[in-house]
Parts: C-alpha cells; structure tokens; sequence
C-alpha cells in the first residue's frame, strides 16, 4: 500500500467527459428491449402452468367429456363423487396416510438432525452424506425394493416367517405404505431440521451450558424449541408430498384395495372402461385444492421463518453436545434406519435383478443369471423406454434449466412489473400432482388451437411438458439462491457503465452463473429421469418411458425385468452424477 | 462539465415515505456530499442520480439532458446516462482481469482496440496500479480494489461522478491515507463529483458543499464550514461532529442576546442567538465539546464568558489532547482539552457566542440520554 499517498498522475490529454457516450439501445414503447423478452417468458410460464389446471376446473364443472359439444355447467360432478364414487372412504384414507407418514417422517427425521448435526457421534459426516439417497431413488423404486423384500413373499418377510412362524407386519395396509413414504420422504424434513440447526446460534447452547444445563436439558430445553420452524414446514410439506404420491399407494394399496387421492383417479381415470371425466375432474379439483392451500400455507410460513434467520456470514462452530452411552443407541437407530430402509431393498432389488428366483428358500446364487436384462435388452419397444427416458430428461433439463433461469433473473434481478407472479408461476406445478399434470395437460392438448395438440398428444413432446413443469419448481429452487449470492451491486455497475439488462446478463451474469446452470441441469435431468405419474396419462405405446414399462411389467407379475430396469434406472443416475461431479469439480456445487 | 440539476425528488416504497421533497443543485467540477446516518435516503438519492431507482416524482437533469422528469414520463435507464459509479462493495465482477473491468465499458461502447488499451493504460496509471493489469479482483488488497473501481468508473470519461462510500470498507488508517489521495484526484480531474458518507470527518475534508439528509429530507446544504459552525438545526449539529446539549429556560431577551437558566442545574448563562425566543421559552443550547473550557474552581474566567460549576467524572488521555467527562447538575458534558490533570469540582467557561439555541430539539435518543444523565 505505498501507492496510496503517490500523487495521482495527469495524463497528458485528458479526453473531455462524454466523449465516448453510452450506445443506443433498442427501445420497445419506451421499455427497454428486456421487456419483451420477460412478456415472453411470464406469457409462457403462465399458459403451462394453466394448461393442466384450466381444463381441469371446466372439466369439474361440465355434465360430459370437454370435447364433446353440448356439455352444460353444473356441479353435479362434486355431488356424484361424494354420494356414488365411494370418495369418502378415499378422503378417509388419505387423510389417515397422510397423516400417519408426516407424523412416522418426523420421528425419524428430527432425532436423526438433532444428533447428526448437534452431538458427538462417530461417522456423523457419512450418514448425513448418506441421507441424500433419494436423490438418486424414485419412490417407485423404492416401493418395489421394499415389496421385494418386506412384501407377503419378500424375502425378509419369508425368512422371518422361517423363524417366527409367522410375519409380524403386513405391508399392504396404510401403516405399511405409511412407513414406505416415511422412509422416503424422512430425508426432505431431516435437510430443513438439519439446515436450521446448522444456522442457529452455537452460543445459545453455550450459554445454557455455563448456566449449568446437562446435554439432555440443552437438547430438550434449547434445540428443541428451535426446531419448531422447521419441523412445522416440513410437516406442511411432507403432507402434501403424501397426498399426491402415486408409487407407494398404487404399488401397495392395489392388491389389498385401498385407494387414496391419486390412485382413485388412476384407477378411474385408466383402469376403468368408460371413464367420468366429470368425476375425475371434480377430484382433480379438490386435490388441486388441497394442495394449493398447503402449498401457500407453506409459502407463507417459509416467509416468517425467515425472519428469524438472524445469524449470517459469521461462522460460529458449533459446540457439540456429548450424548455418552446414548450415542450408541443414536448411532445404531440412524445405521439401522438407513441399512433397513435404503439399503437393504435397494441392493436386494438389485441382487433379484441377476437372479431367476428371489427366495430365501433356495439360495439366489444358483440362479444367478443376466435372463432379466436380456429380456429387457431383446425387446424393442423396453430398450426404446430407455431412449425415451434419457431423450425427456436431457432434453427437458436444458428447457427447464432455461426457462428457470430466465424466470429466477426476472423475478429476482428485473424491474418488470409482474415479477413476482414470475416467481408464483414457476413455483406453482409444487402445487400440482404430477398424475394432474397429466390428467390436465391430456385436455389441454385435446383443446389447443391449430392443432398442436395432435402434434403434441402421444409424442415425447408432451413428455416433455409433463415432467419439465413437474421439475420447474426445483430447477427454480435451485437458481435462485445462486442468482441471490451475486450481489446486485455487480449488475448495478455494469448498468452504469453502460451495458442494457440484456447485456448485463450475456456479459457480466451468464459466466457468474455457469456453474449454478450446471447443477440446475443435473438437478433437473435426475429429478425427469425418476419422474412418471404425469407420463401415466400422457404416454402411449410408443412413447413408454422406464417407470411406465416398470409399472406394466410389474402388473404382468415380472418383477425380474422390473428389478433390472429399476438397476439400470439407478445406474444412469449414479453414473451422470458422477461424471457431472467430476466435470464439475472445482465448482464445489453440490446439486 | 455539466451541472447536475436534482428538483422535487420524492420516494415512496410503499407508504414509507424515502425521499421527501430533495432539491439541489450541483455545480459543474464540485464535489459534492450527501451525509445522513443510514436510512437517511442519501443512497436512494444516489441511485436515482443514476438510474438505478425509479423516484416517485420529481426530475434529475445532467446540464442540458433531462435523466427523469416524472412529469413527462421520462426515464432514462442507468446505461443511457454515462455515468461513472463507484459502490461501496466495489463490485468488481470477480471473473475478469482489471483490464478487462476497465474494457467492459469500452467494449460496449465500441471504443477500437488499440484506443481501448490506451485508455485502460491511462486510467490504471492514474491510480498507481498499472503493473496489476493483468491480476483479478481476488488477488488484490481492498484499497487496490478500491482504485480499481474508481479507474473503472473514469475509464470512459464520464460527465458525473458517483461514489457510495467507497472508502467505509477500508481500515482506518489505510481510509484517511484514500480520502486525501481521492481529494487530489478529484480536483485534478475537475469532474463533478457526487459522494454520499455517514462519515463526518470524511465529508468535511473531502466536500466543496455538504448536504446533511435526515429520514428523507435534506436539511442543509453548505460548505463544511457552514455545516460545522453554523448547524441549521439541532440534528445536524447532532450528527456532524460532537456536541453538548442543554435543555434550558429563557429568562431574559435584550437585542444582543438572552439569558437562559439551564435546566440541569439552574445557573444562568448569556448566549448570543438570531433565534427569535421569549421569555418562557423552553429551548437547547448546544455547545461543541472543544468550546468549552475547563478551569480550576478557584481559577478566574475571562470577563465576558460564562462560567458553569462543574465536577470531573473521568478524564480520558487521547495524546493530542484531554477529554473530561463533567457532572453539570445531572447532566454530563463532554470537554475537549488541552489541560490535563483536573480532578474533582471545576468551573466550564464557555462564550455567549460559541453557543447554539435551538427552540425545538429532541436529537438524542433514549439510549444516549441515559448515558448522558447521572444519578445524583
């Protein structure tokens, strides 16, 4: 710093000031030539968004099919489905999975944050490394792992019926699918307990302990309470991520027949002969309902525990608690749900994957075989499921990621008006069953002007729109934090010094963001792969993708075929990720 | 150089009232300094100078250009104004070289290549750090930064200058060494310049003119001297250096000043005041902690002064100089000496014309008044 006293140089002819003025930038009726550009992309996100709603609502409200002429509006629809459709015990279910799989995740979910994050325990960073397992899992997968080896004939329940003479659980049941979505969904609640005890203050806790508090006082007196936040958020969440799940209920619920909100309208939607489309549109609309309020109620608290957020930047470490002989206990509990509900039916599906027969009655090495992949590998139509999988997700993660990007800079780094609703929109498919999105956008597309829709219904290309708006929310989500990072002031300056919104982002933004695109592109890519309930209404023969073909196979009783394209799934995922870490690495963005 | 003209600015963000009626004038080649403690709207008014907020109401012009007229519905966005900006984060973008922070601009301006270098070669040399050309922002000390971002800013010879506390991010040693480096570059390059502090000290040694704002209103503008003798209101005085205030009583009004009769502890003091007061009146009177002076109890005043009974409560030793704290009444004072030493009771001598009378005054919160009130 011995320049700083130097004299500050003259030059020797000083160019005068505003010798080289600021360019002229094209103007639209006096707005900046972004306008158009955020129009295009709020027009956008808002006709994807409503195409599966609309429909859906006129749909509730019509006496026939939307496309047939003549249908008069009346609320029949509601009236039928709750006096002859049998709804109500479908309500009752729900309502009883629901509540059973919120209450199941969070006793799995906030003991496990508490410890990994707060006490002393061996092998804390592997397990919670270990709890981004569904990332890379569907719950479809998951659901035929756990029937693999916890169903009537699973291989766990066999063996245990060996020894006990009996299975003491019955999978088939709500406790049974409860547990299932619990083990999935455990994950998602464990990250916000997790994220809002790493967030919180160290200092509460040592001041409780200089006060002369024991770890379990501190742990019941001061981390609990701060938990409130998040484990009210994550419930909110958690029910209405259960109320919109397909696997578990149509995997579990079929054989024992008990139906809850999505699998009603598959099965009334699909499996039966002559479908209502009134009736189907009425349920649509009360689940949209449903989820639409829990979703906002959600928002709204997502807000307020913001507020609260008050400790920023400043690393403080926290002290961890020493829990004694109970982090043994802990230690055990967390391994054991991990290896019982992850692990163990995973590699058991995988593991039935290479044999004929799966039982422990005769052992599963004397089949050891590659039948299953190679039937899936002979058939056309299995290996083009494949294709078309990979083909939907990466083309759908580059549109996603795009469209994602360009609704998190408009509604986050833009003046135009109607940001926010930018924000809404994008957020909004949350909102939305994915078995709506395809009940929905299938009307839509039998209703869109110049016949897009038969160029669209049956191809890829709808597909494409399903599962993109499905994945928008995340591909939003993860964005937008990376976009929020780069201070304004960054923007701000090269405003200044002459460069248009447009160029602010090609010029400045765009490198800046590279990275975050990257993950987003990932993100999205694993999130289409695994998704396939909107694809159950808005596929068709050709247009199979792996979770449809699983669906199929497993109702023709293949559970081989369905293991080894379950395995495939699976390694696909592992595999992209991995190469996407590697080519990533230096970026340290975890996706 | 252009003149910036400022007229009726207001803004509202929400019913929160930002900007309340701001009007000035910048001439042409000054330096100019918005100071107000944070929330006062001087970066609102800043930014709105440069495009980057829209007022409410009001307009801005640069000499013969109109930047907004909410009248006409006019706003220039920030890249049609060429400006030059310095933040306060410096927001150098973390990916380029210096050289090519300082190109960006440039580029955008069409400027040929070979002009580029020249120009980037010549505002690097200005401000010492030609040899770090090729360096990113990463790798550079904060003052570096700083003059980086002020070469960035002069690269394309703006008409305006704007910096928003360009110097709060550096250590206080290393800040006034970059104030009296800024003051010279800036008279150097005669371009007017608008700066906006909640330093004192830094708008006092830098500015031509200052404006002090306060919760959306700019309260006085003048030269430092202005600012600092001659406070138009008790919360500028307040803000801009220190000061003592005394609530007091008016007993007396005679055409070359009033008695009044302090509150703190009834003594009768003269002061000298344009302010129209009558007697009754409750008033403040607000004495600067170096014209105050403190003398030994049996020491005699100069005739002519006043002269309060006081009692030492601390002394602080600051090397150049001694600072009491002082018990008047229940009130604590606060002297700025050169005579060290003073224990116990004292006399304060303070002239009639180095204090200020403020009929109406209510500048210090509540957490320094209880700082400021002993119990007896």
């Amino acid at each position: 710093m011995t320049t700083t006293t130097t004299s500050p140089r003259r030059s020797d002819s000083p160019p005068a000031p505003g010798a080289y003025p600021a360019p002229r930038y094209r103007r639209v009726l006096g707005q900046g030539r972004e306008v158009l550009l955020h129009w295009a992309v709020i027009i956008l996100l808002a006709v994807l968004v409503l195409a599966p709603v609309v429909p859906t609502l006129y749909q509730s409200l019509l006496d026939r099919p939307l496309y047939e002429a003549g249908g008069v509006l009346s609320l029949d629809n509601y009236a039928k489905l709750f006096t002859e459709a049998g709804f109500g015990k479908v309500m009752l279910n729900t309502v009883l999975f629901a509540g059973l799989t919120t209450v199941l995740t969070l006793a799995i979910a906030v003991p496990m944050a508490v410890v990994v994050v707060r006490t002393k325990i061996p092998g804390g960073r592997i397990l919670a490394a270990a709890m981004q397992w569904p990332f890379f899992i569907s719950s479809l997968i998951l659901g035929f792992g756990w029937i693999t080896m916890y169903g009537p004939a699973g291989f766990v329940s066999v063996q245990v019926r060996q020894v006990l003479g009996v299975v003491p659980w019955n999978l088939y049941s709500i406790p049974g699918m409860a547990l299932t979505e619990a083990v999935a969904l455990a994950p998602i609640a464990y990250t916000f307990c997790a994220g809002a005890l790493r967030q919180s203050d160290a200092s509460l806790e040592s001041a409780a302990q200089v006060c002369g508090a024991g770890p379990l006082r501190i742990l019941f007196q001061v981390i609990l309470p701060m938990l409130r936040p998040p484990i009210v958020y994550s419930s909110i969440l958690v029910i209405s991520m259960s109320v919109e799940t397909l696997s578990v209920p149509l995997l579990y619920g079929q054989p024992a027949n008990i139906q809850v909100f999505s699998t009603f309208l598959y099965r009334n939607g699909l499996q039966s002969i002559n479908p209502d489309y009134g009736i189907l549109g009425a349920a649509s609309a009360l689940i949209l309902l449903v989820t639409i309020s829990l979703v906002a109620v959600q928002a709204k608290l997502l807000k307020d525990a913001q507020r609260f957020v008050s400790v920023r930047g400043k690393a403080t470490r926290p002290r961890k608690l020493d829990l004694g002989w109970l982090k043994w206990i802990s230690l055990i509990a967390i391994v054991f749900y991990v290896v019982m509900g992850a692990f163990i039916p995973i590699a058991g599906l995988i593991f039935r994957s290479f044999t004929l027969v799966f039982s422990p009655l005769q052992s599963p090495l004397k089949t050891l075989s590659a039948a299953n992949y190679d039937r899936i590998f002979s058939y056309a139509a299995y290996i083009q499921s494949i294709k078309n999988s990979l083909i939907v997700a990466a083309v759908g993660a580059v549109l996603v990621s795009v469209v994602a990007l360009l609704a998190v800079m408009m509604a986050r780094r833009s003046n135009f008006r109607y940001r926010r609703a930018a924000e809404y929109l994008a957020l909004a498919p949350q909102a939305m069953p994915g078995i709506i999105v395809g009940i929905g956008l299938f009307w839509a597309f039998a209703y869109a002007p110049f016949g897009i829709g038969t160029f669209i219904q049956g191809s890829l290309w709808a597909l494409i729109i399903g599962f993109g708006l499905r994945a928008l929310p995340s591909g939003f989500g993860s964005l937008a934090p990376s976009v929020m990072q780069i201070g304004q002031e960054l923007d701000n300056a090269a405003r200044v010094s002459g460069a248009d919104w447009i160029k602010t982002f090609t010029m400045i933004l765009a490198k800046l963001l590279t990275p975050a695109f990257a993950g987003a592109l990932v993100l999205t890519f694993v999130t289409m792969l695994k998704e396939y309930s909107p694809a159950v209404f808005l596929g068709s023969a050709d247009t199979n993708i792996i979770g449809t073909t699983m669906l199929e196979l497993w109702v023709q009783g293949n559970t081989g075929s369905v293991a080894a394209l379950a395995s495939i799934q699976i390694a696909i995922t592992a595999a992209f990720v991995g190469l996407a870490g590697l080519f990533l690495k230096g970026h340290n963005k975890d996706a | 150089m252009p003149d910036v003209k400022v007229s009726n600015l207001h803004k509202m963000f929400g019913d929160n009232v930002v900007l309340d009626n701001v009007d000035f004038t910048i001439k042409d080649g000054e330096f100019f300094t918005l100071l107000g403690p944070s929330g006062c709207g001087k970066s609102t008014t800043l930014n709105c100078i440069a495009g980057l907020e829209q007022p409410t109401s009001g307009a801005i012009a640069v000499g013969d250009t109109a930047f907004v007229d909410t009248d006409k519905k006019l706003f220039v966005p920030p890249e049609g104004r060429n400006l030059g900006m310095v933040f306060q984060s410096y927001a150098l973008w973390p990916h380029k070289t210096i050289a090519a922070n300082l190109a960006m601009p440039l580029q955008i301006r069409k400027v040929d290549k070979a002009q580029q270098r020249h120009l980037i070669d010549e505002a690097l040399d200005k401000v010492g750090l030609l040899h770090l050309r090729e360096r990113y922002p990463h790798q550079l000390s904060g003052g570096q930064q700083q003059r980086v971002a002020l070469a960035r800013a002069l690269v394309y010879s703006p008409n305006v200058l704007l910096l928003d506390e360009p110097l709060s991010n550096l250590d206080a040693k290393l800040r006034e060494q970059a104030r009296a480096w800024l003051k010279r570059l800036q008279t150097d390059l005669g371009i007017t310049t608008v700066y906006v502090t909640h330093d004192q000290d830094e708008a006092l040694a830098l500015s031509d003119r200052i404006a002090v704002m306060s919760h959306g209103h700019m309260i006085q503008v003048g030269t430092p001297t202005e600012i600092y003798e001659t406070p138009a209101t008790a919360d500028v005085a307040a803000f801009v250096g220190r000061c003592n205030f005394l609530e007091a009583t008016v007993t007396d009004t005679s055409p070359s000043g009033i008695a009044v009769k302090l509150a703190a502890n009834g003594q009768q003091m003269a002061v000298e005041t344009p302010e129209k007061v009558s007697v009754g009146d409750q008033v403040t009177v607000a004495v600067r902690p170096e014209k105050l002076n403190v003398l030994p109890a049996d020491d005699v005043a100069m005739p002519g002064t006043n002269v309060i009974s006081a009692e030492v409560l601390t002394t602080s030793y600051l090397g150049s100089r001694f600072e009491y704290d002082l018990k008047v009444g229940d009130h604590v004072v606060q002297v700025v000496n050169d005579r060290g030493g003073l224990a116990g009771p004292v006399n304060l001598s303070v002239d009639p014309d180095a204090c200020l009378v403020y009929t109406q005054a209510d500048v210090l919160s509540e957490d320094a008044q209880a700082l400021l009130t002993v119990s007896h």
